[in-house]
């Protein structure tokens, strides 16, 4: 029951998002709180099936990241040679990436926590997040959450995890597959087929 | 006594010429200045010796395939995780004195008595290394090594390196490699006093296991997730050693109109420092 509340919460939250409503959307240390706890409690801990945390997970993706703004990034120059719907293809794709990726690693989870450490400014309007996951026997590994406000609120557009970028990662991944394949659409074959071997089955 | 022994020092002169010949002929083609995007693109992988690199990279895979991943294995088999726990422990304790060297050569005094509390302690109290007690009693552990240490003296980090077994490495860094285990590391003045060379080779193979047995959750989650694999390893690697060199500190906030293109066709990455070593050894406050 407290599995589907939850649940219910999280959809409303992504579909009227709105900023006055919900203070913490605008608040970058609230607003990793409120990740953080809707990940543990609506979906690692939660009691549903794999196939249901897969599909919370991309709907709380999709509610606290800037996929467009990632998208471009990762893509780097080649984005304004890329025809629209190259553009919109990769953005879906991409998203089946990332979703996959962490859906794989729900059940490594053994209660670990985020403690938020601090923030400091970022670019024109952005926050770096700064915080630990810390295991139970007390072990950190540092996570930092790049934010940036946008018109309904803050969204992730990057999460460094020990010094690794997310983003950096899949950009230099990304641009040595766009450079050896001749452009973007070698990419996409390529993605189209990592999706359809990592989607759970 | 006619035991044939090979010194690692006499094997590396023997082997470096070739490998240098070798690698000079694989070098991949510079882009000309006519074409700066890619001359740029070029120097941001700072890979010139990528198609060797790659083919190492291979070699490599196959290492694992054939015979890393069925040791893990039989090792994680066999050994359970608080005792693999306890063999990280020892491996970490034993080679303490390579990050002592370098907390001193680094000018960092304090992380150096952190490093010798934790030697005197783990090594007695915490029964040869077995135990980290020292992490308890407030002394963490760190790791230190001769690459970092030159990276702080301000060397820049070299071509990128592929070394099958030891993984991605790079010119500063695999020299301050050979450093570190010829010179400074106990088991190189174990192995050149009057003892079998195969100690050296059960050694390192030990440490190998080690390391890949910590290391393969991580590697075998970045090869599912990438599409290259050689290119995101790379920019793994180079992202974490530069966070090391930081000693753990905050990256430098980049000055960038990094994520603030509305329209989708600026360029997201204009002003952002790609290759992080330099510019964030230069950042470094401590």
């Amino acid at each position: 029951m407290r599995a589907l509340a939850l649940t219910l919460l999280l959809v409303i939250s992504g579909t009227q998002a709105n900023a006055a409503d919900e203070p913490w959307r605008t608040d970058p240390r609230a607003f990793i709180n409120h990740f953080a706890e809707a990940g543990i409690e609506g979906i690692l801990t939660a009691e549903i099936d794999d196939t249901e945390k897969t599909a919370q997970f991309r709907t709380l993706f999709n509610d606290g990241f800037d996929i467009p703004a990632i998208s471009r990034f990762v893509i780097g120059r080649t984005w304004r040679r890329t025809s629209d719907a190259d553009k919109e293809a990769f953005i879906a794709l991409f998203e089946d990436v990332i979703v996959y990726t962490w859906s794989r690693r729900f059940s490594e989870y053994k209660g670990q926590t985020i403690e938020v450490r601090g923030t400091t400014p970022d670019g024109n309007t952005g926050t770096l997040v700064d915080s630990v996951i810390v295991d139970k026997a007390g072990q950190t590994i540092s996570a930092q959450w790049r934010l940036r406000m946008r018109d309904d609120g803050l969204r992730i557009v990057d999460v460094i995890i020990e010094g690794v970028s997310m983003a950096i990662t899949y950009r230099q991944d990304y641009a040595s597959v766009i450079r050896q394949q001749g452009g973007m659409s070698g990419l996409l074959d390529l993605l189209g087929k990592q999706v359809v071997e990592s989607a759970p089955s | 006594m006619s035991r044939y022994t090979v010194s690692p020092h006499r094997l590396l002169r023997a082997v470096l010429p070739l490998v240098a010949l070798v690698a000079l002929s694989a070098c991949a083609d510079k882009p000309p200045a006519s074409n700066p995007e890619a001359l740029r693109a070029y120097e941001e992988r700072n890979d010139p010796l990528e198609p060797w690199n790659r083919s190492m990279h291979q070699i490599d895979q196959g290492l694992n395939t054939v015979i890393f991943n069925p040791t893990i294995a039989v090792y994680q088999a066999i050994i359970p995780e608080p005792g693999r726990k306890g063999v990280t422990n020892v491996f970490r304790n034993f080679r303490a004195p390579i990050t002592f060297v370098n907390d001193i050569l680094q000018g960092e005094g304090s992380r150096a008595s952190t490093t010798l509390g934790r030697f005197v302690i783990n090594s007695t109290v915490g029964l040869l290394g077995l135990f980290d007690v020292a992490a308890r009693m407030g002394l963490p552990y760190h790791y230190e090594d001769f690459g970092q240490t030159f990276a702080v003296w301000g060397m820049g980090e070299g071509p990128y390196l592929y070394v099958p077994i030891l993984g991605p490495s790079g010119g500063r860094d695999l020299t301050g490699y050979a450093i570190d285990n010829m010179g400074i590391d106990a088991m190189a003045w174990i192995g050149r006093a009057d003892n079998p060379f195969w100690w050296q080779i059960a050694y390192f193979g030990a440490l190998a296991t080690d390391t890949k047995s910590n290391a393969k959750p991580l590697l075998d989650e970045l090869k599912a997730s990438s599409v290259d694999h050689y290119a995101a390893l790379r920019s793994v690697y180079r992202q974490n050693r530069a966070k090391e060199i930081r000693n753990g500190a905050p990256a430098p906030v980049p000055d960038f109109e990094d994520y603030e293109y509305e329209d989708g066709d600026g360029d997201p990455f204009s002003g952002l420092e790609i290759n992080p070593t330099e510019a964030q050894t230069a950042a470094r406050t401590d």
